[in-house]
């Protein structure tokens, strides 16, 4: 134990200095925090990218997507990234006006086309659908529209709009399905609402413990239940309506010293390698189209999408959440 | 006076770096907003149920301790108090959704009513950490009844209620209003409690709006003008306490077993059911983790990260709690001196100077420090050094305020002593370690514990090479791995449970 605290308190101290290696060329990309875990994406994407560039790869983990956005927004022309990824498109409007996003340059033409993408900066890498999970031992005929959820009283988790993608992506949603009395569908979900939880996981694993019939999450979700837990059970419920979608994106900052790395490391994001890795360590959906998938992927409903204008969406966003907070009461 | 001036600078310099980016101060029109009162409603409702129910429900618990000093398990019961007041919010969380959650397993007893998110659900976490603080703190205090006010009360024959207004409640009540005011600052600024119970947007309090504000819609106008108000709101009540407290009437303390009043079969009766309730209270939620522990997987690449994370988390509270401890003392001596010249109210300016940390939004403070120091220094590898700095800052009061009391026992006793007998400085501070080493365990106890059990602070400045355990158990937790993350929670425990034990011994031995 005695020789332990020293070691501690020089790797404390010299932090992640050890890691990078100032001999050959180093990208840095601020992403968030699950991203580079040990399970998650990050190591096989650093691993895979690093055997074709001649180069380090850095990851800088902030908080979530949002917490990336404000460090650039703190730090300016300053920035240490080459490269940003993981804020989500209702995004990409208030990155834009940093000014510090460059033009990807890539060719998107392999791009499913049901994203229908446009936009010149950022590049997708992962996308997926919002959806109630159910545990379909214990719900045998699941709702088959947001309408029939918000009129149950099946007991449901969501995540706080202020503060969880996913939430806000729920906000997306009832403005959607319900564009002129939103107010009275939120208070008639927070009728059977069991609790509004901070972020995604909280709510999750309260259902999983049993906290409800219903939680908002991806449709991807219970793949991962299948292949890490071969559990069959959970399942996600298809709505008449439509589901909304999160892209999440990735961008070169025009302050890079290395664009030509940088613009190779969006490539590669969309290549064919990459995408095969995404789906089973950040349960998102692939971009690109015709990538082999585990055949757990299979058994996921495929939704239909409701088409958002997400420009006006982050414009309107301001409104919604004080709609929200004041009509979603008990 | 230089710590007291170096944290202040460290409060001023994160206001200033908010103020400072934004190029403007406070958003006031947020003032009229229907938002902002429904905050301010909710936050001191909240507050002031919590620590009634937590300060009157201590009291007969202390009371059934201090009169049967026998009561088996007691020791551990105590410790297991403090455990219950620092344990990491996060786990606390986990523990209460499988007993009391919709599928918990108390849930069925509780009628089909019952929905654990909501005001009781905040209730019912804050009394589950602040009642056994608020009991720690009214027995130490019982403790304090000389010999000679029991003799008296039986000589003049005083009836049992004689006996409370007369024996305890002078001596509980310079405290009891500390703790009660300790205790409402602390469910005032709650914050992970309220996210995670509150069940919705009308549970909102002033941390969780500041939370919101400057981390999701990065407005710093509208978060300044909430930090202001807590602020203003919070220290404005704790200047009221500090004021209205006073010990220089307590008594050299006489520990020891000497004779009680003893109490009729009845009371015996009731105190002990109490005593029996409290415990089982207090240890269920602990006990609920288990299953998930049984269940984890215990592959080598887990167990490895949990023992790194947890030799950084001893490191990081063992330096933090050094710190603090010795800021407090050094804190504590212009202060003492302050008080032993009769000056009281430059000392109570101190001591609200001091304290201020308690009261200011551990939020701003954090967000404040990064916005001013990210473009200047590399955080990325820095980062660590703030984690540090800030936990300091955050469990100062605590140590401050445990240790407090004890010193001004001590110069009230024996500081006119030393002076007259000309000690030497060596000599005086070897008097006042004997006099005061027990209550600089416990401290260093409870204030190593609060640091390592930090997630808010570790999540704006920490690394990702680098991460301390109850950040492994977010990280486990978020990410599907429940029983991983009751694992390590169980591990932390573990590692809180042998802490308290070993330093409560060491306390009795001292």
């Amino acid at each position: 134990m005695k020789k332990i605290i020293p070691l501690c308190l020089v790797a404390l101290f010299s932090g992640n200095a050890l890691a990078a290696d100032n001999n050959t060329t180093t990208l840095n990309v601020y992403t968030y925090d699950s991203f580079v875990s040990d399970w998650g994406p990050g190591p096989k994407i650093k691993a895979a990218f690093e055997k074709t560039c001649a180069c380090t790869l850095n990851f800088i983990a902030e908080e979530d997507g949002v917490s990336i956005l404000n460090r650039l927004k703190i730090e300016g022309s300053k920035a240490k990234a080459d490269v940003i990824l993981g804020l989500d498109h209702a995004l990409i409007r208030e990155a834009k006006k940093t000014g510090l996003i460059a033009t990807h340059q890539q060719d998107l033409t392999n791009l499913k086309p049901s994203l229908k993408w446009s936009d010149d900066s950022f590049v997708p890498y992962d996308f997926g659908y919002f959806a109630f999970i159910y545990d379909s031992t214990k719900i045998a005929t699941p709702v088959t529209s947001l309408k029939e959820l918000v009129n149950s009283d099946a007991s449901i988790i969501y995540q706080d709009p202020r503060t969880s993608t996913v939430g806000q992506g729920l906000m997306f949603w009832i403005n959607a399905v319900y564009p002129n009395d939103t107010s009275a569908a939120w208070k008639s979900l927070a009728s059977h609402t069991v609790t509004v939880t901070k972020g995604w996981y909280e709510g999750y694993s309260m259902f999983l413990k049993g906290g409800s019939d219903y939680v908002l999450s991806y449709t991807t979700s219970p793949a991962y239940h299948l292949i890490a837990e071969s559990e069959s059970k959970y399942k996600a419920a298809a709505f008449s309506e439509g589901h909304i979608a999160q892209v999440e994106v990735a961008a070169a900052l025009n302050t890079s010293k290395q664009p030509k790395l940088a613009q190779d490391f969006l490539q590669f994001l969309i290549s064919d390698q990459a995408q095969q890795i995404l789906p089973v360590t950040n349960w998102m959906l692939p971009v690109i189209k015709n990538v082999k998938l585990d055949a757990a992927f299979a058994t996921l409903i495929a939704p239909s999408a409701i088409d958002m204008d997400i420009e006006q969406l982050s414009i309107e966003r301001k409104n919604m959440i004080k709609n929200w907070r004041s009509s979603a009461v008990k | 006076m230089f710590c007291i001036l170096l944290i202040c600078t460290i409060t001023l310099l994160a206001f200033y770096g908010l103020i400072a980016f934004n190029g403007q101060g406070a958003d006031l029109s947020l003032l009229k907003d229907s938002y902002f009162h429904s905050i301010l409603i909710f936050s001191i409702k909240q507050a002031l149920l919590s620590t009634l129910i937590s300060t009157v429900l201590a009291w007969p618990i202390a009371r059934a301790l201090y009169y049967y000093p026998n009561l088996i398990f007691k020791r551990a019961f105590l410790s297991l108090a403090l455990l219950c007041f620092v344990l990491p919010t996060l786990v606390l969380i986990t523990g209460f959704v499988s007993l009391l959650g919709r599928s918990g397993y108390v849930t069925p007893l509780l009628g089909p009513d019952w929905n654990l998110y909501g005001l009781h659900g905040i209730l019912l976490a804050h009394v589950y950490m602040n009642l056994p603080f608020a009991i720690r703190a009214f027995h130490s205090q019982l403790q304090n009844i000389p010999q000679s006010s029991w003799l008296l009360a039986s000589q003049l024959k005083l009836s049992y209620w004689q006996k409370i207004c007369l024996v305890e409640w002078p001596v509980l009540r310079a405290n009891f209003s500390l703790t009660f005011g300790f205790i409402f600052i602390l469910c005032f600024n709650s914050f992970a409690v309220v996210l995670a119970l509150g069940g919705g947007p009308q549970s909102t309090t002033f941390e969780v709006a500041i939370y919101q504000a400057l981390k999701y819609d990065f407005n710093i106008g509208e978060a300044l003008t909430l930090a202001w108000s807590q602020l203003f709101i919070a220290g404005a009540f704790f200047l009221l306490l500090y004021r209205s407290n006073s010990v220089s009437w307590l008594s050299k303390d006489t520990h020891g077993n000497y004779q009680l009043p003893t109490n009729s079969r009845w009371q015996k009766i009731s105190y002990s059911l109490l005593y029996t309730t409290t415990f089982i209270f207090m240890l269920t939620p602990l006990l609920a983790l288990l299953p998930g522990v049984i269940a984890a997987d215990y592959s080598r690449a887990i167990i490895g990260n949990i023992i790194e994370a947890l030799s950084l988390t001893l490191v990081l509270g063992i330096v933090c709690a050094s710190t603090a401890l010795a800021m407090a003392y050094a804190i504590l001596l212009p202060i003492r001196r302050n008080l032993l010249q009769g000056k009281t109210t430059r000392a109570l300016l101190l001591q609200w100077l001091a304290n201020h940390s308690l009261i200011a939004p551990a939020m701003v403070l954090s967000v404040g420090l990064y916005i001013l120091f990210l473009p200047i220094i590399d955080l990325d590898t820095l980062g660590m050094i703030f984690v540090v700095i800030l936990n300091i800052m955050l469990v100062l009061p605590f140590a401050i305020q445990q240790i407090r009391a004890r010193l001004l026992q001590y110069d009230n006793d024996y500081a006119v002593l030393a002076q007259s007998l000309k000690l030497s400085t060596r000599q005086k501070l070897q008097i006042e370690w004997h006099y005061s080493k027990q209550v600089f365990f416990s401290t260093f106890a409870l204030v190593i514990m609060l640091a390592m059990g930090d997630v808010a602070i570790f999540s704006i400045f920490g690394s990702d090479q680098l991460k301390t355990l109850p950040w492994l158990i977010y990280q486990y937790a978020s990410s599907y791995k429940i029983n991983e993350a009751s694992l390590a929670s169980a591990v932390l425990l573990l590692l809180y449970a042998t802490l308290l034990f070993n330093l409560e011994r060491a306390k009795q031995h001292a």
